[in-house]
């Protein structure tokens, strides 16, 4: 096995996921941390939710960007290891969804930061969330 | 007749003290007082209200650009009764004397109107923004009607510049306080905040709380939409306590337009909204099993969680986002099937709840990270005016089910749960005993809900007016204040989530505890945010600079 296949391999089997609310209602939050707990138990996926984007692949956004948040998401996505990708969870993270027209808000993760899937719902339901992961599984693998 | 003799001795007290300074009163609806006065009367007004009801508490600010004046609504909750004392001010020179003298409980809705508004507020001791961000340009408020939506400044960098990492203080005694900065960004789940702490040693000596990370304008989107589309915007601002919210705004919209819901409607409020507590309740003591390192808790609670969670889904459509309560009744009807399984159900969530209760009462683990730390004494939080778990962990009254009736409350036997000693461990266990209580709520809800249609038809218009709702939140009291014009679109839609009220009493509890009891009272305020994600801690004496992750301060906790 090549060394890249070898790091590939290994991050399709241990993603650490790094979770970032940039201005959400925390009902996509709470169902991001249900994804933990025994019902949906992701850590059989070898998914370890981390407290510091140093440690993470997969940067979990929800919610809108509000002002004053948005450079603090830059910063966090700055902060990860390449290579780095970003799930927009949640109708709010994937457009604005009902505070686009907002003052304080920018609109959607991908105003701000690159995205490379987006889970819409209001807010998703944990298996689809799952679902989300595993199209992200196919993108890493799919990639160099 | 009870109630109107109340609302009838309010107005009689309040004018017999205060004379020519009163404009006008009424009272609308039962529990509700309106008391108009002349500008600069409002503090005397005030003190007033607070003389002849030494319980009152402020419950919100209430700002309104009405064109040529600027009208503020102080809203009180006296025991009895919502009183709220309004004076009108001019639009080109808004000061007001603040009231943080009297009700220290004002200060963050004084700065949250200053902000929105641009009001003033003579003497107020900190009056600096509070939800806007720090690049957002001078003179510019959202929240006025001739606001210019294109006011809001180019986004740069100066709200990370303001924090003042390092500042350090030198004591007469030779010890330096050192600043921490706890937030935004964090590790498992709840709203990005911030939270400047300055540290003596170990200690804590002050915090300073920085909102308005998921301000979003929420106030001034509903004034754009529909009232019955309000109800989907409304039920946005919150993920967790979303019934509330829905039931809150819609309440008041029925107040405003004087609709009488059905009485089959109230009941099925009421399961709704229990069932949002248990949820909540349950989430949090998960949390906090999680932030004092007891892991197996949080798995355990968040399991039995789940099972609410799918009743929740049988009954309205939705895990989490209930869309239940709209104007005129509720969406969906409750089948006698549903009801039996839901009884049958949250008998089991009952079996473990006396396991839940053993482990709070007797864990070691538990007492030692919860016991006699983060005390708010019940002098205290009456006098912050917190609301919720978090004062009636301090033996305060504050149960609006209780005091305030509304949906089928009036009729349910329950109890409002009280503990003396206002530590983390009383707050946690009002919430342990509230879910038991919830769950009679539901049980008898389910036994006794009347038959008859779920929903009326309701008029798009609202009549001219306004209303004020009180509903009981998971996490304390929430207010919902709708001002209607006479058309489709409400006028002004103000909201007072309770953790604006409690956030406050965060620095009472903190000061002098330990930097490792920082997540555990935090989350036992309420983790509408709970906290520590990244410190920065900044030695200014050696230039040192290092960063903490959670779990750094959870190995950290474990070895001292």
């Amino acid at each position: 096995m090549s060394p890249i296949n070898l790091s590939k391999w290994a991050r399709l089997k241990s993603p650490w996921v790094l979770h970032f609310n940039s201005g959400a209602c925390n009902a996509c939050d709470i169902e991001v941390v249900a994804l933990l707990t025994p019902r949906y138990d992701v850590e059989r996926f070898g998914i370890l939710l981390k407290g510091t984007p140093r440690h993470a692949d997969i940067l979990i956004a929800t919610g809108p960007v509000t002002r004053q948040a948005a450079l603090r998401l830059k910063r966090i996505y700055e902060l990860m290891p390449e290579p780095k990708f970003v799930m927009a969870v949640g109708a709010c993270a994937s457009s604005g969804a009902p505070f686009k027209k907002c003052y304080n808000v920018l609109g959607g993760i991908d105003k701000v930061i690159p995205v490379d899937v987006y889970v819409p719902g209001c807010p998703p339901k944990p298996e689809a969330i799952i679902y989300g992961v595993t199209k992200l599984f196919e993108k890493i693998k799919g990639g160099s | 007749m009870k109630e109107i003799a109340i609302e009838e001795e309010i107005i009689g007290t309040l004018e017999g003290m205060l004379g020519e300074s009163v404009l006008g009163s009424k009272s609308p609806r039962p529990r509700r007082v309106y008391i108009h006065v002349k500008p600069a009367a409002h503090k005397r007004a005030i003190s007033a209200l607070l003389q002849a009801f030494p319980s009152t508490i402020i419950s919100t600010i209430t700002g309104i650009d009405l064109g040529e004046t600027i009208e503020i609504n102080y809203h009180f909750w006296c025991g009895k009764a919502e009183v709220t004392i309004r004076t009108n001010l001019s639009k080109s020179k808004p000061e007001i004397e603040t009231i943080t003298d009297i009700v220290p409980g004002a200060s963050l809705y004084e700065r949250e109107v200053h902000d929105l508004l641009g009001v003033k507020f003579a003497n107020h001791p900190n009056l600096t923004r509070l939800l806007l961000p720090e690049s957002w340009p001078e003179n510019s408020y959202p929240l006025r009607k001739d606001w210019n939506p294109k006011q809001t400044g180019e986004i740069h960098d100066s709200s990370e510049k303001t924090l003042t990492i390092g500042e350090t203080r030198t004591e007469s005694n030779g010890g330096s306080l050192v600043n921490v900065i706890v937030g935004p960004q964090h590790p498992a789940l709840h709203e990005p905040e911030r939270f400047l702490f300055k540290l003596d040693g170990e200690v804590v000596v002050d915090v300073e709380p920085r909102l308005g990370y998921a301000h979003r304008g929420i106030e001034k989107a509903a004034e754009h939409l529909m009232f019955f589309q309000d109800v989907h915007l409304v039920e946005r601002v919150c993920g967790i306590c979303n019934v509330a919210h829905t039931t809150c705004f819609c309440q008041a919209v029925e107040a405003l337009g004087e609709i009488e819901i059905p009485s089959r409607a109230k009941y099925l409020r009421t399961i709704v909204h229990e069932f949002n507590r248990i949820h909540s309740h349950l989430l949090l003591l998960g949390i906090a099993g999680l932030e004092i390192g007891f892991e197996s808790l949080f798995q355990y609670l968040w399991r039995d969680r789940e099972t609410v969670l799918d009743l929740t889904e049988k009954l309205t459509g939705n895990r989490v986002m209930a869309e239940y309560s709209t104007i005129g009744g509720v969406r969906r009807d409750l089948t006698p099937i549903l009801g039996d399984e839901i009884k049958k159900k949250l008998q089991k969530i009952r079996d473990r709840l006396s396991f839940y209760k053993e482990v709070f009462q007797s864990d070691p683990t538990i007492e030692l990270r919860t016991k006699g730390i983060g005390v708010l004494s019940e002098e205290k939080a009456l006098k912050l005016c917190v609301v919720g778990p978090v004062a009636r962990g301090s033996g305060v009254k504050s149960d609006v089910r209780k005091h305030d009736p509304y949906a089928a409350y009036e009729d349910a036997p329950f109890k409002e749960i009280l503990y003396k000693d206002g530590d983390s461990w009383s707050r946690f266990m009002v919430r342990l005993e509230e879910v038991g209580e919830s769950i009679e709520i539901i049980t008898w809800a389910v036994d006794n809900i009347p038959s008859g249609p779920y929903r009326i038809r309701v008029p798009r218009r609202m009549p001219r007016g306004e209303s004020l709702s009180r509903v009981e939140a998971p996490r304390g009291e929430l207010i919902h204040y709708v001002k209607g014009n006479g058309t489709a679109y409400p006028e002004r839609v103000k909201i007072r989530s309770p953790t604006l009220a409690n956030i406050i009493s965060f620095r009472e509890m903190i000061r002098g505890c330990y930097v490792a009891d920082i997540p555990a009272v935090l989350a036992s305020l309420d983790p509408c945010f709970s906290c520590t994600d990244r410190m920065v801690f900044v030695d200014e004496k050696n230039g040192r600079r290092w960063i903490w992750s959670m779990n750094d301060l959870k190995a950290r906790r474990r070895d001292s």
